[in-house]
């Protein structure tokens, strides 16, 4: 049994902490808040909203179930755990949408019940497959008649100008959202976009009055605080905020429309419909014998194997691909079969790293492997060859990620290697089957080794050794 | 334009009801809490208007243009 541990990321709000104990979720809800959180209880909101999946399940337990933590707290409450936790600078498009959409949905839910929202923070939804989930009850508190939105300017810099960088300019927010962890500032955007782009009633009002405001002198002279400290917003004007806000982010769309590269790969790959099949029925026999409950997919594509894998019992998939088309094609799969596939944003050259305060805030994403098997198919040449990294090294780290997988091995005969290659010199003399096959069988044993295309692509299924 | 400054102080002193919110860890931003004032209607946009009231009268070579102040 290992020691009860804080979650370093959940410092932020005095009103309570998270704390993990092996495989369980607490949180503590601390006296500053208790009374917030018995009103919001006694609403009955937390269950609704809990029985309709939208918010995480809260069971109260002893205090004393963290032990000696936490016995100043007012309650202790213990949540289920998130199978992947997922940060909005790896999500794709239609997961920063979704994520989006849903916190405006809970908001509204819970303006009814004369709740509010006191934050707006993107971290505060997660993904179960495809479908978001809001996780801080704490951020849930009585709305008092009057009072402003708090997390607005949040709402825009974690959601919304996110969403709007896609969406009027075509660039993805995935690197500028890493860089800042906080989303991008009003002021930003407004630089960036052309006028002709500014001439919407949302964005004058959201992006550009919103930073003109925020730095007019009248606004930072000192004796201005009173008069911005009082203000009011009738629960009228808010309620209408939040439905507008949710009519313009559900019509959004990344403007860059073309096709990426490998958004039509599954129709346009070089296989055939049989090598297909065989690569398939190699993938659910694969599944089928170690029975992994998380499978990641690396290069999952538009999700056409981590689909074959859930149908073949895997529980679900974490999918990573560096193509926004192809993450997004994975999304729309996941959510139109209801699968429980989760597609992120990774480039494996550059992974997630721990980052934030103490550099622990937000975990990497070796921090976060929990795959039990994985699968890196069509997957290692565009690492050993179009980024260099060493062949051992990338074995390396892909038998690291898990006890068991599978690797398909392309060989420079294969005409995408030849297109890496083509415009290059080949300084990758050790990229051969045997050395692939050597750099396995020193750090475990291979299960299964077949052809799967005319060009000698194999699938290599290994088994790590016990460490 | 005194009856006008006069007007607006007593809407702001009638607006003075509402309170900062209970748990606030978070910056709401003078940006976002003024274009809400504004997006709330005719009292909020008095609220706003007398922020920048020094502002204008200073423009048109009235008030002092060293100060914002409100009182």
């Amino acid at each position: 049994m290992s020691p009860i541990k804080a979650e370093a990321g959940s410092f932020r709000d005095p009103s309570g902490r998270i704390y993990i104990k092996d495989d369980q979720v607490f949180r503590t809800i601390m006296p500053v808040a208790a009374d917030d959180y018995e009103a919001v209880r006694a609403t009955g909101l937390i269950e609704e909203l809990g029985d309709r999946g939208w918010l995480i399940g809260a069971t109260e337990v002893a205090i004393d179930a963290l032990e000696s933590v936490a016995t100043d707290a007012s309650y202790v409450v213990e949540h289920p755990k998130i199978p992947f936790i997922s940060y909005p600078y790896e999500w794709p498009f239609p997961a920063l949408k979704a994520a989006a959409l849903h916190h405006l949905d809970v908001h509204l839910a819970a303006m009814e019940k004369g709740v509010t929202l006191s934050d707006a923070s993107a971290y505060n939804i997660q993904f179960i497959g495809t479908q978001p989930i809001f996780i801080d009850l704490l951020s849930l508190r009585p709305y008092q008649d009057g009072e402003i939105w708090g997390g607005h300017r949040q709402f825009c810099e974690q959601f919304l100008n996110p969403l709007l960088l896609r969406a009027k300019l075509g660039l993805v927010h995935n690197h500028w959202y890493r860089g800042t962890q906080e989303g991008i500032p009003a002021a930003d955007l407004r630089r960036m976009l052309p006028l002709r782009k500014k001439l919407s009633r949302n964005v004058l009002l959201h992006v550009v009055a919103q930073s003109a405001l925020q730095n007019s002198s009248a606004t930072q002279a000192k004796n201005s605080e009173q008069t911005i400290k009082t203000g009011r917003l009738p629960k009228a004007s808010m309620v209408r905020m939040l439905e507008g806000l949710r009519r313009w982010i559900s019509t959004m769309e990344p403007a860059d429309t073309g096709k990426t590269i490998w958004q039509d790969y599954a129709n346009a790959h070089s296989y055939s419909d049989e090598e297909v099949r065989t690569k398939q029925n190699l993938i659910a026999e694969f599944v089928r014998t170690t029975s992994p409950q998380t499978v990641w997919d690396l290069g999952c594509n538009s999700g056409d194997y981590s689909q074959v894998a859930i149908d073949a019992g895997a529980k679900r998939s974490i999918g990573f691909d560096v193509d926004q088309g192809a993450l997004e094609a994975a999304f729309a799969r996941g959510q139109a079969d209801g699968l429980d596939i989760l597609p992120l944003f990774f480039d494996a050259a550059n992974p997630t790293p721990n980052q934030g305060w103490n550099q622990a805030e937000r975990q990497g994403m070796s921090e976060r492997a929990n795959a039990d098997g994985i699968m890196a198919l069509a997957f290692i040449h565009h690492l050993a060859i179009a980024r260099n990294i060493p062949l051992d090294d990338l074995v390396g780290w892909l038998m690291g990620l898990a006890p068991t997988g599978v690797i398909e091995f392309v060989p420079k005969e294969d005409p995408m290697v030849k297109q890496l290659l083509r415009l290059r010199e080949d300084i990758f003399p050790d990229y051969t089957l045997d050395a692939f096959r050597h750099h396995i069988t020193k750090r475990g044993r291979i299960v299964q080794d077949t052809q799967v295309s005319a060009a000698g692509r194999r699938l290599i299924q290994f088994e790590r050794k016990p460490t | 334009m005194r009856y006008i400054s006069h007007l607006l102080a007593t809407t702001m002193v009638l607006s003075v009801t509402a309170i900062a919110p209970a748990q606030a860890y978070l910056d709401p931003g003078t940006g976002s809490i003024i274009l809400q004032l504004i997006l709330g209607g005719v009292a909020g946009v008095m609220v706003v208007m007398k922020l920048y009231w020094h502002r204008l009268l200073s423009f048109f070579g009235r008030g002092d243009s060293s100060s914002d102040a409100d009182e």
